[in-house]
């Protein structure tokens, strides 16, 4: 599974757990509009630690988290090995 | 078997939670720098429950890495016993500016940090115990602990609006808050201002470390399921 899919399908997974109802996710959806609150994104981020065996965002300089649902992804994709 | 962490179960206080805890059939990970004799005996007498990692967890960039390797090799962490602490004393005016940065770090800042990066797990694993560690010092004063102070009020502060965020989850959070124990952090303490502290309280004695282990076992048991974002104090009746 590409690391792509395995960010969607997790996405997916706490949508359900947590009774969200998510729109269509492509790349240009901000991550506001997902319905996600923060705690959904908390527990996101720890499933993918997880999984991913990684955390973009504590390895990341930057502190900013991303806006939208494709640099989340990227921010996945992108880790340096 | 739950899995807890407890910092700075090598001695004192912590030693006392992490041998009960092991004793109660939890699975105990105690962490400190240096593993000390009566730590090594106890995990001797463990039958495997009780296990010492060494980390310095006044380095702040290697706990995210250092949770990780816990729960890689150990599996989830239903409990977190923020225990580990400095007890430095001092005048204000007179303290060296690197020994008050060293108590806010490995006090405030390092216990934070563990905690987001257990909490968030257990917040993904839907349950979990939070147990800090404070002191009557939080709430009361004593003269040549202003920095110790407010590294420990800062406990109590991050245990009622952790509380608030994570109890949707099912996680608890709470506080403890003993007052004068002797460990080696209060080594110090003459005969004489112990008697003086002991003579103050109701009860006329001081608590020792077997008080606040039983408390956090309590905290983790089913009699803690439904107490959270409190703080429970244990000084013999110190400030009553
Ligand atoms: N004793 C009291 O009267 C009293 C009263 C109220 C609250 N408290 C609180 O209770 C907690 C425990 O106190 P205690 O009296 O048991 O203290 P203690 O006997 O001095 O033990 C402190 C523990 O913390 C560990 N530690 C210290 N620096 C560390 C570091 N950089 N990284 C990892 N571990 C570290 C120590 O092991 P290493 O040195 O090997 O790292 C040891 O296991 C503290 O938070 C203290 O503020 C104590």
């Amino acid at each position: 599974m590409s690391v792509r899919l395995k960010v969607t399908e997790a996405i997916k997974q706490i949508a359900k757990e947590q009774h969200v109802t998510l729109p269509e996710l492509t790349d240009g959806l901000s991550l506001h509009e997902t319905g996600f609150d923060s705690l959904a994104f908390a527990i996101l981020v720890a499933r993918l630690e997880d999984e991913l065996g990684v955390d973009p965002f504590t390895i990341s300089e930057d502190a900013a988290f991303p806006a939208t649902v494709g640099d989340f992804v990227r921010a996945y994709e992108n880790v340096p090995a | 078997m739950h899995n807890v962490l407890v910092t700075g179960g090598s001695r004192g206080i912590g030693l006392a939670i992490a041998t009960r805890l092991a004793g109660a059939g939890y699975n105990v990970i105690a962490v400190a720098r240096r593993e000390t004799e009566e730590l090594a005996a106890a995990v001797r007498a463990s039958e495997k429950r009780l296990h010492f990692r060494a980390c310095d967890l006044a380095v702040i960039d290697a706990i995210p890495a250092f949770a990780k390797l816990v729960r890689d090799e150990f599996g989830a962490i239903y409990g977190l016993v923020n225990n580990a602490g400095l007890g430095t004393e001092g005048l204000l005016a007179t303290m060296h500016n690197s020994e008050i940065e060293a108590l806010v770090q490995l006090n405030v800042l390092s216990p934070i940090i563990l905690t987001k990066y257990i909490a968030r797990h257990m917040m993904a694993d839907g349950a979990g115990r939070i147990i800090n560690i404070s002191s009557i010092i939080a709430s009361t004063g004593y003269n040549g602990l202003s920095v110790y102070g407010a590294t420990k009020a800062a406990a109590t502060g991050f245990t009622r609006s952790l509380a608030r965020e994570v109890g949707k989850l099912g996680i608890t959070v709470n506080a403890i808050a003993p007052g004068f124990i002797d460990t080696e952090l209060t080594h110090n303490l003459s005969d004489e201002g112990r008697k003086r502290i002991a003579g103050r309280s109701a009860l006329r004695r001081l608590p020792d470390t077997e008080d606040v282990a039983r408390m956090v076992e309590y905290l983790l048991g089913e009699g803690g399921r439904n107490v959270t974002g409190t703080v429970f104090t244990i000084d013999a009746g110190n400030t009553a």
